[in-house]
């Protein structure tokens, strides 16, 4: 038998290098185009084709995180350069005190996409809101300017901080409100206000323990990575960047109006078996009556204004930014005003030495609604209050005026004067800036010193004039004849950093990367307040507290703290396929107990890149990116203030012959064993991308124990002390998140690209340490904490009466239990008994949910078609519940307060079937599940329609780039709550009480157009 | 590279004080400090936390509609359970106040200072500690009995047992010893604190409530003849009026000041007038018209112990309050300032022992050790019904009768003035469930009520601890 010989008309070998190394790219793949001949690269990046094919014919090489090429052989031999595919595999991504090739990353990061940071925001904290899976953001109010509530894979800490450490430039920031407000009043201001958001290049967000650990003490609560833009080489740009937008609230409370008010009068007036107060003429006299809700809201306008130049040279990259942003607030008075500038630069002074700064200066104004501190004796705030306000009380004066004879005020006073008149105003001054010089020895190692400071001056301004009457308590403006109040803070923070990194590939095969480093870092808080009462009259305000007749007694503090670190980290890849990462950290933090200074942070993380090994080559059409990545470590937390592990001691006052003295007693007994708290993580993932990365997912589960808690642990009273400050107890959390990018679909003049984020965590208390199984967290003096911290629930969940109705007369007759010490009769809300013991008391209370969500998601769609493009952004949360104080308070029938329009549909002998408890006098408003509302919600959060610039037209205006484009933000929100938002932080950051509504400022819809346009 | 050892520049820390005599005074302010301001910025315990205890949960006071807080009402209903909050803050702030006072007594003896000076703020705050404990045992009943600051924070080392009632009393009783040592009175800067007078008038009124007639007798004869120069107000109102305070009646007063500047020391029952507006209730209801009903018309203390209408000077009008509530409290209003609804800033000391509250004793006293009124308790008595604007007691009443006529005459006197309570349960039980079931709103009182719960954190914390019966 013959065989037939092939025919051969040409032979070609060849070699296959990469672009920039010239190394070879073993295993890449070659084949004809036309033909189903390939061969793949040997070890040194050869191969060779016998073929039948005649030269020239064209070949086409592919190579797993290379750029596919075609290449036209017309003789042998020949080399080919591949280009590495930076939008793949290869993209360099923002590590701690470095950056890492994307493939060789062992930790779980997720980046913030470009698109959401595009977004026209105040602060930047709003863009991690469902943009990185595993980001929880709760915007605690619609105050501008005012805090978000983020959470990184759950909050780990109970009672001190569950926030993220912020590193913008590789300088360290934790960010800690309390240096922003200084004798505030209200909301708290937040810090982060004072960046701008338009600055921002990149955010990269640091979940696992692979890749937080190498900041040990700070990294518990995951890592916030921020870079600003910087000049790029060759060009010289001037970009302007301008948007202008108007702000209406977007939901409006429903209330009582005048007649339905008088109405109720008269029915707790039944209750109470006195004579009704208003007759029928009376109540038909008076019909809507005035409308306080309505009263103090506007729509307001909110602008940014920035330029932006910058370039670079072979030598030199620099930016210069400068930023106007000013956003009015919805509600009278208030708003949010911020100057900023920034200059980055970076200059190679030689081949081996480089030098960078990056400066950021800024001045943030904020006109706050005022509202007195929480925990204060009547807390109350300037929105609440004008909500509560009687509809028969007039707003104005016939003549204009407004009218401060309410019958229903304590004061003689106005509640929408008391907004427009009272002064509350924060300036907060930041300058950010580092410098660093690296130089390289040889090839391999770079030394990198770095010194940097943070100065944040803070200037709170209060003045309530003395025809004002809010709010309640010391700071009333007509109780104490005009109060003014001033309060300043300097929070001083140096950072200097010296790191050594050694990169060498040994035998083409092996990547080793050595980071070794000392870092010190020093905070200086400083605080002082004045305040006084009893002026003359209203004309100096706050700027002259030396006309007041009362001086109250001045407050000032100070504290410094230190934390010194030894870092080191390996990362090691063997042929970008098995790649291990080693971290450690050593952290000496001056705050800790004197036995426990020193912490020490290990991680180790590995991945293994599978669609780069041969066996999966077949596969690679199909699924061409496979990574799978493990890592454990611990990381810590010492965000307690400073001196907590001292015997410190308090003053306080007494009086003798009328003259006040001071007295000084402890009020903390000595910890020296105070430690870390230390967070233990393990997390297990996988990055998939399929059909050359047209659909790429993200997955990661997760465990954290978080173990000996700082937490104040209650002592027998009898001690003397109600706590102290110890590292007992623990709590867990866990959960899975998912990433999927796609690009569904993908031509010339449309494409439509995906983007979903899914979340989902479990926080659980694990142990409160010996003897305890729960605590209530301290409620504001006079009420009852909604809230419980039990072993085996979640932080901060709710706790309370379940209701079934209301009561009938056959419940009574049956011998339903009623509530224990007040008398129930028909129409009464009927109290379930939860633990059957035929008594409806405390001991019925129970768990009613928490304000953590099973799950919180994203999902994001970008369309373009030629020059247009439209991206529509909506975000949800699942499963999580709000304590709804203010609907409590309103439901709760008085003869002087405003109350729910739910209140029309109350029980009495007239309307039977009723579902709102009959009206009394004052009922003692109980938590129940009425009040813990369902909060899960569904946002259509950003929808924005662009036109970009082309071609002639461009040319025409000697632009590069011009954008235009119109966007809608907080446009739809879906859910069953029934309080303004379900977005809402009463009390702020505090991690024991998330989720309750005490009618903080009503959230915003913003229309807004604008124009970015590059010269 | 910075230190990591702290050097506090705005705290004092524990090892740098009770070094001189002015850190001695210090500690021994921030003593008296924690009967008129709570740490955590609560109410302070005289002045307001005591009162729902003694008064919101006795006969004379029901919870107000504007108390929102179920536990207050849970108090005026005699429904509380030991979860509750108002309970557990007067157990907190009493044992505030003797943690400071443990250490008061044992660090200032050590500091060279001068003798005299250094002995009586160690007697001054073993006068406290008796006070804060002889209030605990008549609440609680058997208490933990705490003499020394905490030296470790492990739970275990922490965890005691109820110390046997007539330990504590001996304990008080010798504190209170210690302390009739301390000067008659005080002058300039030193007036408002205890006296030697107020610690012999203390003891008798321990002396009483341990029915030890012979050594109250003793004492009491101290308060009045021992050269003290006590003497009762000749009008009532004095006793409740800022420029009278710390005067002939009183013998130990919690003291409070206008414009304090200062936070967490409110006066708080001065809320008794909080607005012109009439549909705004105080935050403290008298038990119903019965109580005031008790005074004849000519009582002088009637319109000195309530108000049913208030002059409004900024409208030159009378405003008359007028509803199921009405009259309302008086006593602790203060009427000197401006505007009235600024009461958060009531300059009004509060009165822990008054004179009449000895002669009362007094009479009390006579009538238990002579098996009848002797001239001298119907002489005692009738100082203060006369001073009241009252007829002399009905002449030649048994030991029975009169000891009712001296137990409605200290219900008159007192009012709002802590002691109702703790006159009920000296009765007995039968005698205070007879008295609260009066109300129809207390009518879940039962014998368990004798005995205030003691907290559950404090059970929870410390299985050491047995619950009093009933809870």
């Amino acid at each position: 038998q013959q065989t037939t010989q092939p025919l051969i008309n040409s032979t070609l070998h060849g070699t296959v290098l990469d672009a920039t190394t010239k190394r070879p790219l073993p295993g890449a793949t070659l084949s004809i185009n036309g033909t189903t001949h390939s061969v793949s690269a040997d070890a040194n990046g050869k191969f060779s084709f016998i073929t039948g094919q005649k030269f020239p014919y064209t070949l086409t090489i592919t190579f797993i995180g290379y750029v596919k090429q075609e290449v036209v052989a017309n003789g042998s031999p020949i080399t080919i350069y591949l280009k590495e595919d930076i939008n793949q595999l290869n993209d360099v991504v923002v590590v701690g005190y470095g950056t890492q090739k994307k493939s060789d990353v062992t930790g779980s990061i997720g980046s913030v996409p470009k698109n959401i940071l595009a977004q026209p925001v105040a602060t930047f904290d709003n863009l991690l809101q469902g943009s990185v899976s595993g980001v929880a953001v709760t915007q605690n109010s619609g105050q501008p300017g005012s805090t978000a509530n983020i959470r990184i894979r759950g909050g780990n800490s109970i009672s001190f901080g569950n926030a993220p450490l912020y590193v913008i430039d590789g300088f360290i920031i934790y960010n800690n409100n309390d240096n922003a407000n200084v004798g505030s009043n209200g909301t708290s201001v937040n810090a982060l206000s004072t960046i701008n958001p338009n600055d921002i290049e990149s955010i990269e967000v640091l979940k696992d323990a692979s890749a937080t650990a190498i900041y040990g003490s700070h990294g518990a609560n995951g890592v916030v990575i921020i870079t600003t833009k910087r000049g790029k080489k060759g060009t010289s740009n001037i970009n302007f960047n301008t948007y202008y937008g108007t702000q209406r609230v977007a939901k409006k409370l429903d209330l009582l109006n005048g007649s339905q008010w008088e109405q109720l009068v008269n029915d707790i007036n039944l209750s109470d078996g006195v004579a009704k107060t208003f007759s029928a003429s009376q109540i038909a006299a008076v019909g809507a009556g005035s409308d306080w809700q309505n009263s103090a809201l506007r729509s307001a306008p909110v602008l940014n204004d920035e330029l932006t130049i910058s370039g670079g040279d072979e030598r030199s990259r620099y930016l210069i930014s400068g930023d106007y942003f000013n956003q009015q607030g919805t509600v009278q008075n208030t708003g949010f005003k911020r100057y900023s500038a920034r200059v980055n630069y970076e200059k190679n002074v030689t081949d081996n030495f480089k030098i960078s700064t990056n400066l950021f200066g800024s001045q943030s104004l904020e006109n706050k609604l005022y509202g007195s501190a929480y925990n204060s004796i009547n807390f109350s705030s300037a929105y609440s209050n004008l909500l509560l306000t009687s509809p028969i009380a007039a707003i104005y004066n016939a003549n204009g005026t407004y009218n401060t004879t309410n019958p229903y005020n304590v004061t003689p006073t106005n509640p929408l004067q008391d907004i427009t008149a009272t002064t509350n105003k924060t300036t907060l001054n930041r300058i950010l800036g580092n410098v660093a010089g690296e130089y390289k020895f040889g090839s391999d190692l770079v030394l990198k010193i770095t010194g940097g400071v943070d100065l944040l001056n803070t200037a709170q301004d209060y003045y309530a004039p003395s025809f004002t009457g809010s709010p309640a308590g010391a700071s009333n403006g007509y109780a104490t004849s005009g109060y003014a109040s001033i309060g300043s803070g300097n929070s001083l923070s140096w950072l200097n950093e010296n790191t050594l990194t050694y990169t060498h590939t040994f035998n083409e095969d092996h990547f080793l990367n050595v980071l070794a480093g000392y870092t010190t870092q020093y905070s200086k808080n400083e605080s002082s307040v004045a305040s006084a009462q009893k002026f003359p009259n209203d004309l100096t305000s706050y700027h002259n507290l030396s006309y007041a007749g009362v001086a109250n007694l001045p407050a000032s503090s100070s504290n410094s703290s230190a934390l010194n670190s030894y870092l080191a980290r390996i990362n090691y890849s063997y042929q970008h396929k098995y790649n291990l990462t080693l971290s450690e950290r050593a952290d000496g933090s001056s705050k800790l107990g004197a036995n426990n200074k020193w912490g020490y942070f290990p991680s180790v993380g590995f991945s293994w890149n599978a669609a780069r090994e041969d066996f999966f080559k077949s596969a690679t059409k199909t699924v061409n990116d496979l990574k799978i990545r493990l890592s454990a470590g611990k990381t810590g937390n010492s965000e307690v203030p400073p001196y907590s592990s001292l015997a410190s001691l308090a003053p306080t006052n007494y009086y003798f012959n009328s003259t006040l003295v001071t007295g000084i007693a402890p009020i903390q007994l000595a910890n020296p064993d105070l430690k870390w708290e230390t967070t233990t993580q393990y997390d297990a993932g996988f990055d998939v991308g399929f059909f050359n990365n047209r659909i790429s997912l993200t997955f990661d589960a997760y465990y954290k124990k978080t173990s000996d808690l700082l937490l104040n642990v209650p002592l027998p009273l009898y001690t003397g002390y109600a706590s102290e400050l110890e590292n007992v107890g623990s709590v867990e959390n866990k959960g899975i998140e998912l990433g999927i990018n796609t690009d569904n679909i993908k031509s010339a003049s449309f494409s439509w690209k995906s983007n979903i984020v899914f979340a989902i965590n479990r926080n659980k208390v694990l142990n409160l340490g010996p003897g305890i199984t729960s605590y209530f967290p301290i409620a504001p003096t006079g009420q009852v904490s909604p809230v419980i911290v039990q072993k085996g629930l979640p932080v901060g969940t709710f706790w309370g009466y379940n209701t079934n109705g209301l009561l009938t007369a056959s419940d009574i007759a049956k011998g339903v239990p009623l509530l224990a010490g007040v008398p129930q009769q028909v129409g009464d809300t009927k109290y379930v008994d939860t633990n059957g013991d035929g008594k409806i008391t405390t001991a019925d209370k129970h768990n009613l949910g928490s304000a953590q969500p099973k799950f919180t998601g994203s999902f994001t769609n970008t369309f373009t078609y030629k020059q247009f493009d439209l991206s529509v952004f909506f975000q949800g949360s699942y499963g999580n519940k709000v304590f709804n104080l203010l609907k409590q308070s309103l439901e709760r029938p008085t003869l002087s307060l405003n109350a729910s329009a739910t209140l029309l549909n109350r029980y009495s002998p007239e309307n039977p079937n009723g579902t709102v408890a009959r009206a009394t006098n004052s009922p003692v408003p109980q938590v129940t599940d009425r009040y813990i509302e369902n909060a899960s919600y569904l946002k259509l959060k950003n929808a924005s329609f662009g036109y970009t610039l082309k071609g002639g037209a461009l040319s025409a205006i000697h632009a590069k780039q011009l954008r235009i484009y119109v966007s809608a933000q907080n446009l739809v929100t879906i859910t069953k709550y029934t309080g303004q938002d379900p977005e809402v932080n009463f009390y702020d950051n505090d991690n024991t009480k998330q989720g309750i509504d005490y009618g903080t400022y009503p959230s915003v819809r913003t229309f807004l157009a604008g124009l970015n346009v590059t010269f | 590279c910075k230190k990591l050892n702290e050097n506090p520049d705005s705290v004092i820390v524990s090892s740098q004080f009770y070094k001189t005599a002015s850190d001695a005074n210090s500690a021994v302010n921030a003593v008296y400090s924690t009967l008129n301001s709570d740490p955590a910025g609560d109410f302070p315990l005289y002045g307001r936390q005591l009162n729902l205890l003694t008064d919101n949960a006795g006969d004379d006071q029901i919870y107000s509609p504007s108390n929102t807080n179920p536990d207050v009402r849970a108090l005026g209903t005699e429904t509380y359970i030991s979860s509750n909050s108002r309970i557990q803050k007067v157990w907190q702030q009493l044992y505030y106040g003797i943690n400071r006072a443990n250490i008061a007594i044992d660090n200032i003896p050590a500091i060279q200072m001068d003798t005299a000076t250094n002995a009586r703020l160690v007697r001054e705050s073993k006068f406290i500690r008796a006070l804060l404990y002889f209030n605990l045992v008549r609440l609680y009943g058997d208490v933990p009995l705490i003499l020394h600051n905490p030296t470790s924070i492990d739970l275990s080392s922490l965890q005691v047992p109820r110390t046997n009632i007539d330990t504590v009393y001996s304990q008080i009783i010798t504190d209170l010893k210690a302390a009739t040592n301390l000067p008659k009175s005080y002058t300039g800067a030193n007036i408002g604190r205890a006296t030697g007078g107020a610690a012999h008038a203390l003891l008798a009124k321990v002396y009483v409530t341990r029915k030890q007639w012979a050594n109250a007798l003793t004492q009491l004869n101290t308060v009045i003849n021992g050269g003290y120069g006590y003497a009762l107000f000749p009008n009532f109102r004095d006793a409740f009026q800022k420029p009278t305070k710390n005067g002939v009646e009183h013998i130990f007063s919690v003291q409070f000041e206008t414009n304090l500047g200062a936070v967490n020391s409110t006066q708080y029952l001065s809320q008794s007038f909080v607005s012109f507006n009439t549909a705004t209730f105080p935050i403290d209801i008298p038990a119903d018209s019965s109580v005031y009903k008790l005074y004849s018309a000519n009582d002088t203390r009637r319109a000195v112990t309530f108000y049913s209408s208030v002059y409004n000077a900024a409208t030159g009008q009378t405003v008359v309050y007028n509803n199921a509530y009405t009259p309302y409290y008086n006593k602790f209003v203060d009427y000197s300032l401006t505007p009235l609804t600024t009461q958060a800033q009531s300059g009004i000391n509060y009165p822990v022992i008054r004179y009449s509250d000895v002669l009362l004793l007094y009479a009390e006293v006579q009538n238990e050790l002579n098996g009848a009124p002797t001239p001298d308790a119907y002489a005692s008595i009738n100082k203060v019904r006369t001073r009241a604007g009252i007829a002399n007691l009905t002449a030649g009443l048994s030991q029975a009768s009169f000891r009712d006529s001296v137990f409605l005459e200290r219900r008159k006197e007192f009012i709002q003035e802590g002691n109702r309570w703790f006159d009920l349960v000296r009765q007995g039980e039968t005698a205070l469930l007879t008295a609260v079931h009066k109300l129809p709103a207390k009518s879940a009182a039962s014998s368990k009520n004798i005995l205030f719960p003691i907290p559950l954190v404090e059970v929870q914390l410390n299985p050491l601890l047995k619950q009093n019966p009933g809870y």
